[in-house]
């Protein structure tokens, strides 16, 4: 462990730590472009300079690229490396428009920062800065090529780390322009990254364009809720709107990226169109009304119908919190049937993940990166978890081999960004007992014996989960010998059903009554159901969720429920006037416009109260208790311990 | 559309390579030669042929100077304007070539005959300043002697 002393500071680091990353450790930050700790070293910015006074090596060097050793002693602050870097800094800054006021980066700009920080303050140069033209790269990013500082940061994320290639850098020298070759939409799933990887405004949000500062926005750690992988996401919102998502770091998950998904994909939380009044026979009604009326609407059901023909009905769109409570919930109603998915072949393939997955089998990410062959099952994996697509080709450029057993053709449009060998079975998979082997498959719709049988063969793997927080339904349907509502309407077993965030298809509901629903979207429940008590979504709501691994994340709360600000009906002002001006009313009102929803499982514990059952003051009650300090910035837990110690 | 001959050749040129980039400049150079210039037909011919997507082969184009993504003349001149020709008064001769051929740099006579543009370093600084027309490298230049030598270039075909 090279041990060295970086501004009087004794410094301890691993072996191949850069001096950057070891001045890091012990907070200090030395100004840096082109270095990013996820991708191979450039150090082409020349900003991190810093001066070894003694040591193997002295002199003004690139700490970046430097790796720290023994007996180093390394200055930030002495004159030399500061006046170097205030040098580079004023060079890396002649040609950038200054165009701060109108940049969507300004506040989150790396390069303000590091200038300031660089104590480059006052401009000399007069000369003619070199401008450019800029593409039209889709709908998701703005492109300003004029900001640039040339750091490679998107060309070497986009391409090497990515595998785009439709992206890049041309030309050389003064003269270096990074885009496509001809305007059009940029073709990787991951492209959205260089907004947040490009230390300048050359790659903005196109979707939160011009809308509001880093300042004005709330944010929180959260979760991804579009697939099972579960990555960690920052929801930048203003005034009641998710204006960008951003990724968070978290490398035993997505490391420090997110896909586009993740990032572009919210055009639904913003919507006005979400249901957000209570509402009891087509009518808007206050919230306790609505949940009076919801259980005595249940109480009376199970008194004719008997608890047996009422089906409480979840899904894996709820969080792990709510799906405890529905547990309880169902319990309350005096045994009431309980449903976690809709579609038997769905919580066949979930149960039997959750069954078969433990600590030794459940492959880590790091897992994937270091395998030396990986078996997708019949899986688009670009369709279903994008983000490990990008550890599949680390493991790849690292030398893996990597097969797509008994899998359709992928389309075109999720062309994974590494090479593989499509094979009939997992028996043409050359492996040794497992060795150092990693199967992905899609668990959703998958015989549980197919899947007992892959995960026989002693390899490492990943069952990706159909729906956000698969996982937990998968282990909540088996602990409760919950049935899937499909079933149980076939064998006719139900007639009644309550559902919280639950996608019932329309075939299933004909025969059925809906008593009461709660939900954040529109759809078939909700619009057959006389009693209805809008929910929260992922960003308003504090939750749990489950990846497909058996992680348990936390995500917060990032915003207040209700309408967001811009468009909100004139009702709400208190002239026509006023309603126009993009500003908040001016009338005094208690309650945040269109902000009656609350998290699923508040309703369900409301729910509770009212049918006698015992009041719940939270829902992570006896072996879930473990997971109430889980730290919503860390990295989460894997629950193997906590569900086999019940 | 390059001819089925050229294609077989390219196609033989790739696979001799070890890696298909290695034999990138070559088959931009013959697409060059075909066409006088890469055009985007080119680029994207070039990129069929290497397995690689147009993007980069735009990457590796507009890299080196000799690779043309715009129409030239005839000929080439490409005079240096590097350190150690700028010792020699490069400037002097640049703004002679600029007055002769009646262009400014990137331009190219109404002839066609000539396109002029600025390189940097063809490593014949002990014979500054230096150019080379069509590929053939001058050097000890004097305004003369750049007369002397565009008349022989241009009757020279």
């Amino acid at each position: 462990m090279p041990k060295l002393i970086i501004d009087d500071i004794p410094v301890e680091v691993a072996p191949g730590t850069s001096v950057l990353e070891a001045a890091r450790s012990v907070g200090i930050t030395i100004p840096h472009f082109c270095y990013h700790p996820a991708l191979a070293i450039a150090a082409a910015c020349r900003l991190c300079a810093v001066k070894l006074l003694d040591g193997p090596v002295k002199g003004i060097q690139m700490s970046c690229a430097l790796p720290a050793q023994d007996g180093m002693v390394v200055s930030t602050t002495d004159p030399e490396a500061l006046k170097m870097r205030s040098l580079v800094i004023e060079w890396l800054m002649l040609n950038h428009p200054h165009d701060c006021p109108v940049c969507d980066e300004g506040g989150e700009c790396l390069l303000q920062d590091f200038t300031i920080a660089g104590g480059h303050s006052h401009r000399r140069y007069q000369g003619k800065k070199r401008t450019f033209q800029n593409q039209y790269l889709g709908e998701g990013i703005q492109h300003e090529m004029n900001r640039c500082i040339e750091c490679y940061r998107c060309a070497r994320f986009y391409q090497d780390y990515a595998g785009g290639t439709d992206f890049g850098v041309m030309g050389s020298a003064g003269r270096v322009y990074f885009g496509r070759f001809q305007e059009g939409p940029l073709e990787s799933p991951f492209s959205g990254n260089l907004v947040d990887i490009c230390p300048t405004g050359v790659f903005t949000d196109k979707t939160g364009r011009f809308r509001a500062r880093y300042w004005d926005y709330q944010f929180a750690p959260s979760i991804c809720q579009h697939c099972s992988v579960g990555c960690n996401t920052s929801p930048q919102n203003f005034q009641r709107e998710t204006i960008k998502i951003v990724g968070r770091r978290n490398d035993q998950v997505n490391g420090w990226f997110i896909c586009d998904r993740a990032r572009f994909d919210k055009g639904y939380l913003n919507d006005p169109q979400r249901p957000r009044e209570p509402r009891l026979d087509g009518a808007t009604c206050g919230d306790d009304v609505a949940v009076d009326a919801a259980a005595k609407s249940i109480a009376e059901f199970v008194r004719k119908n008997g608890a047996d023909s009422l089906a409480l009905v979840g899904s894996p769109r709820l969080s792990l919190e709510g799906m405890v409570l529905l547990a309880q919930l169902a319990r309350a109603a005096g045994g009431a049937r309980l449903c976690y998915f809709g579609d038997p072949a769905q919580q066949q393939g979930s149960v039997a993940a959750a069954r078969l997955l433990r600590e030794e089998n459940s492959a880590y990410v790091r897992d994937i990166e270091q395998a030396q062959w990986i078996a997708l099952h019949a899986l688009d994996l670009i369709e279903e978890a994008p983000m490990l697509a990008l550890s599949v080709r680390k493991a790849f450029l690292a030398g893996a081999q990597i097969f797509l057993v008994d899998g359709d053709p992928i389309p075109a449009r999720n062309t994974p960004p590494f090479k593989y060998t499509a094979v009939e079975s997992l028996d043409q998979v050359p492996f040794e007992k497992g060795g150092k082997g990693v199967i992905i498959c899609g668990a959703g719709k998958k015989d549980p014996d197919l899947l007992a049988q892959i995960a026989s063969c002693g390899a490492k793997l990943v069952m990706l989960q159909p729906g956000a927080n698969g996982f937990a339904a998968g282990l909540l349907a088996q602990e409760h010998a919950a049935s899937p509502l499909a079933d149980l309407v076939a064998a006719r077993q139900v007639r009644g059903v309550v559902c919280f965030e639950a996608d019932v298809p329309e075939g299933l509901l004909s025969g059925l009554e809906v008593l009461a629903s709660a939900d954040w979207r529109r759809g078939p429940v909700e619009a057959k159901s006389p009693i209805f008590i809008p929910t929260t979504t992922w960003v308003e709501s504090d939750g749990t969720a489950i990846n497909y691994e058996g992680r348990a994340q936390r995500f917060q709360r990032s915003r207040l429920a209700g309408l967001p600000l811009k468009g909100l009906d004139p009702k709400y002002y208190g002239n026509a006037t006023e309603a126009v001006t993009l500003h908040p009313p001016r009338v005094h009102r208690e309650e945040v416009p269109g902000g009656a929803e609350r998290d699923a499982w508040q309703v369900m514990a409301q729910l509770i109260a009212r049918l006698g059952g015992e009041p719940v003051v939270e829902p992570l009650e006896g072996k879930w208790s473990a997971l109430r300090s889980l730290d919503p910035e860390g990295e989460g837990i894997r629950i193997f311990e906590i569900v086999a110690g019940e | 559309m390059i001819p089925e001959t050229l294609k077989t050749s390219l196609k033989a040129r790739v696979a001799s390579a070890l890696t298909p980039r290695e034999a990138a400049v070559d088959v931009m150079k013959e697409l060059q030669a075909h066409y006088g210039w890469l055009t985007d037909e080119a680029v994207e011919e070039a990129a069929a042929l290497l397995g690689l997507s147009p993007l980069q082969v735009e990457e590796l184009a507009t890299f080196y100077e000799m690779i043309y993504r715009r129409p030239v003349g005839k000929k080439v001149i490409h005079v240096c304007d590097s350190i150690s020709c700028w010792c020699a008064d490069c400037d002097k001769i640049i703004q002679h070539l600029k007055d002769k051929l009646g262009v400014g740099l990137g331009g190219t006579t109404a002839d066609g005959m000539f396109t002029l543009i600025p390189c940097c370093c063809m490593g014949m600084c002990g014979d500054s300043p230096a150019m080379s027309v069509g590929g053939v490298p001058y050097g000890k230049l004097t305004p003369e002697l750049v007369d002397e030598i565009l008349e022989m270039e241009r009757n020279n075909r």
